[in-house]
């Protein structure tokens, strides 16, 4: 079990790393910002290592790159860490943004730069340790220790209402998380095991499902409500305009790419697998906020004025679809959930960069402030335009892959009325171009304004910065596959856990016209099975017979 | 037999990877350098659609499979396919997009974005060419956007206009309504039959009974031909979008803001046609669904009427030839909906011919015209511009079909089919359709010679119009291979012992559909039809007698006492019946101020101000008015609170 603990040095490299620009002297900003990078890139190097040990083949053991050394025995906490196909592909993404995030605020950010570093290093490892926690505990102290950075990023180095935001944000965080830690406790407490009481998620992760339908209800209440503030779903979210707005470009950045995938990694991974009678039971509550946030997110984008407001909007109406696709609870909307979370993570902090290298320039975060500067920066505007496309999901960017397996997956599913929501859900694909293409306009094209700031084109650092994030819209668009042959096993793993107890409610229903040499032969009703390697054949056999 | 052909997927990526060099690198390449390039990788494309079209010829089907990606039961290729309908789509395709190209290298000459103009234009025929090679609804899906993608580019090409940026935004969102539709009916598919791949949903319908009842899934209580119904209708909205239909026809008479090269091109002759495209190839699912069939042949033949009503009273050139092309396309999509597959698929090559004429003429006229575009300041250009009138002229016949040039057989062949056809179901279909068709030739014939009268005949009407000079050479050049190409394709009209060439060609694309067809479509009679061949005539010739008699004959103060005398009549029509207006007070409007409403209330208000405030309010009220006093350091209290709870406590404990 415990190889060459991978892990623990993708954690606590970044703390290695704030350790060292700590002792670094005050003014040398250059070696912070350096010594920055050289960690982040680091970070990165062992990230990618990780995904190459990750075995993806269907067959291969869940949780993988396991190390598990007892912490607090008595209590039964132990420092138990271990990847599976959804946390992997958070933690690509993570250790991906934060070397851009660094190299993003090299101009937009010269005071204080030492602390600034150190916190974009610590809030790393906070995010890192989080995705490959398999303890509740340690969890929660991963899961803590992100907020103070944040609050940090936020409140030191963000604009004008920086301090209302940051205490906005710390609150209604601190809420949501109260709650799990109670949850949190009532499982330790209330689910001893063989080895006495235990904070082990794999220890408990058999066990919690047994818990009657009224306590798995409050508990399934207690952990989603603290991960529906940090998605954020309706009517939950009005933390996020205000701290996007106010926070630094690459504070957004961190809280749009990786922050609020914490929330729906935290469904994933705790509220519907520990308690599926209770997330069965509070599904259509979770569809029906879903549903709503895809909608009155892109509401809430035509309103606005500001740019970065509107991009953190539209993270409200994103956020929806990713959250449709996990309540639909099957194969495809799990995916393509899961998928759609890396996608935002690119094109929204791509998005946030690039309204923070506007910033830089104009000093305004107004879209009436500028108005055809696309002839004066025609790079600028056609990167913006690439981003904007994949934000709204034009096939052959990432965007398509994963709206279309989210709307696909909730239309055939097993939610009620599943078609109508999905249709509903649907809307939000046109209203995303309304938006944004009106931000676009408003911004690059009609006549040229005149301005004050005199406006430069992108320089070499901000497309060393910009250039990976147009090559994952690419790569992640056309080549998809990669990447949703690590996520698939871990939401089939899901489905199957859940239709142990519930399997006329989750899962894909069979196509209605059932013929043999269109679809696999018909499944067993009671539980579909696993992926093995034998189906994906014979399914991929009759799926295309040859002509 | 089927071929592997791995060369299709250069048929696509020539133009693509041209786009993608023009669009990165273009800006430091001189205009021949950048012609090279644009031209260059598109008459590529040309030569291996020929090379398809041969090998399509000796009896092949021609594929190619690359994957893309699956998850769970959804499974997804990127799939290509060339048979005998594709074929005929990419020549249409890559054939005018080369000349327009050709045409556009002395149009845009002396445009500062020219790089990037033929940039849009390699991406557009590549976003074409895997629309039409696809061989699944999502790869389609891929191509379909794409497309729209470049329409909304090239429309806002000149974007210091925001009144063009504004009309290439319509686009892109009219068609996201439609792309809407379409979604959900490969969705529905996916949850009929579990695919998206046209030879998998080809086996499927042809193997179960349309009259089935589904027991499970998301259609369960349903037939077969119910839940078809239901995906047609859903792929009708996707059509409407992207050819232009009611009622989502309104962006394109705006798109003709685009540079005259790209109105011809993608908002005439090829982009517009994919929505009767789609329908042509999945064919077989629409034949199964005959309330759905009917639903597209009436919001085809209606908008053909309706576009040509529009177009009397339109004063620019571009627009009345735009309100023409919707109406043109309705008459496609009429035919599609009345199982006259074939028919459609002609009037969309001899379209392409004649009306990307038509459009390049024009911009001929207007480039003559330094910019005009309106017709009240032209006149007596057939002596200024004997060449673009001459070519101009061939265009305007063969849609007008004065004399049986190819828009004379083809728009007949959809005419006689209409008629032909019974319809067990809805008897009155076939008459009423036929009517408004009809309706709409004679419409036709009328605002094409009103055009022709006011540009080309009488005496010039500006100085503009006395001074105008002809195109150069290579926009010359190709209006005649276009009037050339608009004589010929009668060829493939022509109505032989048989069936006509075109029919016959594409007969066992279509042949699965006829079979499905239950028991719509009666067999076509033998012979020449000429019953309708001489009303045809007619029409055309009543159509053409009236717009010369108000505009060039005695009748010239008519148009303008008629306007008098009606004036609600005329600016209704004038006006396009208020559509646009309508649209923005009902959904436009809304929608914006919905959202600040919306905003301010739900948001900042409700949400913010009184649940989020209001907890922090209340919790601090809370602690001043109950909490504070308890240590507020009035040590008489403290001492009376710990007396009385260490009271309680012994009590309690000693109970």
């Amino acid at each position: 079990m415990n190889g060459f603990p991978w892990l623990t040095l993708l954690v606590f490299l970044p703390t290695l790393g704030a350790i060292c620009v700590a002792l670094l002297p005050r003014e040398e900003h250059g070696q912070q910002r350096a010594a920055g990078l050289f960690f982040m890139l680091a970070t990165l190097a062992v990230a990618l290592a990780v995904a190459l040990r990750f075995d993806a083949s269907p067959l291969a053991p869940e949780f993988q790159l396991q190390t598990f050394v007892p912490w607090v025995p008595s209590l039964g906490i132990g420092y138990h860490v271990g990847v599976d196909g959804i946390a992997l592909a958070l933690i690509l993404l993570t250790a991906a943004l934060g070397p851009l995030v660094v190299l993003s605020a090299y101009r937009a950010i010269k005071d204080r730069v030492k602390e600034f570093i150190l916190s974009l290093l610590l809030l790393q490892t906070a995010m890192l340790g989080a995705f490959v926690s398999l303890d509740l505990v340690l969890f929660y102290v991963f899961w803590e220790a992100m907020l103070l950075p944040m609050v940090l990023l936020i409140g030191v180095w963000g604009s004008e209402r920086r301090i209302w935001a940051a205490v906005k944000f710390f609150l209604y965080t601190m809420a949501g998380s109260l709650l799990m830690l109670i949850a949190i406790l009532y499982l330790y407490f209330a689910l001893p095991g063989p080895g006495g009481h235990t904070f082990d998620y794999l220890a408990l992760l058999p066990r919690a499902p047994g818990l009657p339908l009224a306590a798995q209800r409050w508990l399934f209440l207690a952990f989603a409500v603290s991960f529906a503030i940090k998605v954020p779903m309706v009517p939950l979210h009005t933390w996020l305009p205000d701290a996007h707005t106010e926070a630094p470009a690459a504070g957004s950045v961190v809280l749009a790419g990786v922050l609020l995938k914490m929330g729906a990694f935290g469904f994933l991974r705790y509220a519907f697998p520990l308690f599926p009678d209770g997330a069965l039971a509070l599904r259509p509550l979770v569809t029906l906020l879903a549903v709503i946030g895809i909608v009155y997110g892109a509401l809430m984008c035509l309103a606005q004025t500001d740019m970065k407001r509107l991009v953190a909007y539209s993270s409200v109406s994103h956020l929806g679809f990713v959250m449709l696709g996990l309540s639909a609870l099957t194969v495809e909307g799990l995916t393509g959930g899961i998928y759609q979370m890396l996608n935002h993570g690119v094109s929204t902090g791509a998005l946030f960069i690039l309204v923070g290298i506007l910033y830089e320039r104009r000093h305004t975060r107004a879209m009436a402030d500028y108005g055809g500067i696309a002839k004066a920066v025609p790079a600028l505007a056609a990167v913006w335009m690439i981003v904007t496309l994949a934000s709204v999901g034009l096939p052959g960017t990432n965007g398509f892959v994963g709206e279309f397996l989210i709307l696909a997956g909730a239309w055939n599913s097993r939610l009620h009325a599943a078609p109508w929501v999905a249709a509903i859900g649907a809307t939000g694909v046109i209203l995303g171009a309304v938006y944004m293409l009106w931000m676009y306009q408003r911004v690059f094209l009609g006549p040229a304004r005149p301005a004050a700031h005199p406006i430069s084109d992108l320089s070499l650092r901000e497309w060393i910065v910009l250039a990976p994030f147009l090559a994952a819209i690419g790569v992640m668009g056309v080549s998809p596959q990669p990447f949703l042959d690590r996520i698939e096993p871990a939401a089939q793993r899901l489905v199957d856990r859940l239709s142990v107890r519930h399997a006329g409610e989750v899962g894909t229903p069979p196509p209605s016209v059932l013929r043999g040499d269109l679809v696999a032969p018909p499944l067993p009703s009671r539980r579909p099975p696993r992926l093995t390697p034998e189906l994906l054949r014979r399914l991929r056999q009759h799926r295309h017979p040859p002509r | 037999m089927i071929a592997l052909a791995p060369y299709l997927l250069w048929i696509p990526l020539l133009p693509l990877l041209g786009a993608l060099v023009l669009g990165t690198a273009g800006r430091r390449f001189g205009r021949s350098d950048v012609n090279v390039v644009a031209c260059g990788t598109v008459a590529g494309a040309l030569v291996l659609s020929l090379v398809a079209f041969v090998s399509v010829w000796h009896g092949r089907t021609l594929v190619w499979v690359l994957p893309w990606f699956s998850a769970g039961r959804i499974q997804v290729t990127a799939g290509l396919t060339a048979d005998r309908l594709t074929v005929v789509l990419l020549l249409v395709v890559t054939g005018i997009s080369l000349l327009i190209h050709v045409y556009s290298t002395g149009y845009m000459a002396g445009d500062p974005g020219y790089a990037r103009f033929f940039s849009f234009l390699n991406l557009f025929v590549g976003a074409m060419a895997i629309l039409v090679l696809a061989d699944n609804l999502v790869l389609l899906f891929i191509g379909w956007e794409g497309v729209g993608l470049c329409s909304y580019l090239l429309i806002g090409f000149w974007y210091d206009d925001d009144a063009k940026a504004t009309a290439g935004r319509k686009a892109f969102i009219v068609n996201r309504v439609g792309d809407f539709g379409f979604g959900l009916a490969v969705f529905g598919l996916l949850a009929l039959y579990g695919s998206a791949n046209f030879g998998a949903l080809l086996r499927a319908a042809t193997a179960s009974p349309p009259s089935a009842l589904l027991t499970h899934g998301i259609f369960a209580g349903l037939t077969i031909q119910g839940a078809l119904t239901i995906i047609g209708l859903f792929f009708l909205l996707g059509v409407t979008g992207k050819s232009a239909q009611i009622p989502l026809y309104v962006w394109l008479p705006d798109a003709m803001a685009g540079p005259t090269p790209v109105s011809a091109l993608i908002h005439a002759a090829t982009m517009v046609t994919a929505g009767v495209y789609l329908i042509c190839r999945i064919s077989f699912l629409f034949a199964l669904a005959p309330a759905a069939m009917l639903a597209v042949s009436l919001v085809g033949g209606i908008t053909a009427l309706f576009a040509a009503l529009i177009a009397f009273a339109q004063n620019d050139i571009k627009k009345v030839l735009a309100y023409s092309t919707i109406s043109q396309l309705g008459y496609m999509v009429m035919a599609t909906g009345v199982g006259a597959f074939w028919a459609a698929i002609l009037h969309l090559v001899t379209h392409a011919c004649f009306k990307a004429l038509l459009f390049l003429g024009s911009g001929s006229v207007i480039h003559g015209l330094h910019g005009e575009q309106d017709m009240r300041k032209m006149g007596g250009l057939r002596k200024r511009l004997p060449q673009t009138a001459f070519a101009f002229g061939v265009a305007t016949v063969a849609i007008t079909g004065v004399l049986p040039l190819s828009g004379f057989f083809s728009k007949d062949a959809i005419l006689g089919l209409t008629l032909e056809t019974g319809n067990r179901l809805y008897p009155w279909a076939p008459w009423t359709l036929y009517l408004l068709g009809s309706l709409a030739a004679l419409g036709t014939a009328f605002y094409m010679w009103r055009l022709w009268a006011m540009t080309f005949e009488g005496a010039p009407r500006t100085e503009a119009a006395g001074a105008a000079h002809e195109a150069p050479p290579s926009m010359a050049w190709v209006d005649h291979a276009l009037a050339f190409l608009s004589i010929v394709t009668l060829g493939l009209g022509l109505p032989l012992a048989g069936g006509a060439p075109l029919e016959r060609w594409l007969a066992p694309v279509f042949s699965p559909a006829v079979h499905l067809l239950p028991g719509l479509i009666l067999p076509r009679g033998e012979g020449v039809p000429w019953a309708t061949y001489g009303v045809a005539l007619a029409l055309a010739w009543g159509g053409l007698a009236v717009a010369w008699a108000l505009y060039v004959g005695a009748g010239r103060a008519l148009p303008a006492r008629f306007a008098g005398a009606f004036p609600g009549l005329y600016r209704l029509v004038a006006n396009k019946f208020y559509i646009d207006e309508l649209y923005a007070s009902l959904i436009g409007r809304p929608l914006w101020g919905g959202s600040r409403l919306f905003w301010r209330l739900l948001d900042a208000g409700l949400v913010d101000t009184v649940l989020v405030r209001g907890t922090a309010a209340t919790a601090q009220a809370f602690s001043r008015r109950v909490l504070k006093p308890f240590q507020d350091g009035d040590a008489q209290r403290y001492a009376a609170v710990m007396a009385l709870s260490a009271f309680a406590l012994l009590f309690w404990v000693l109970r």
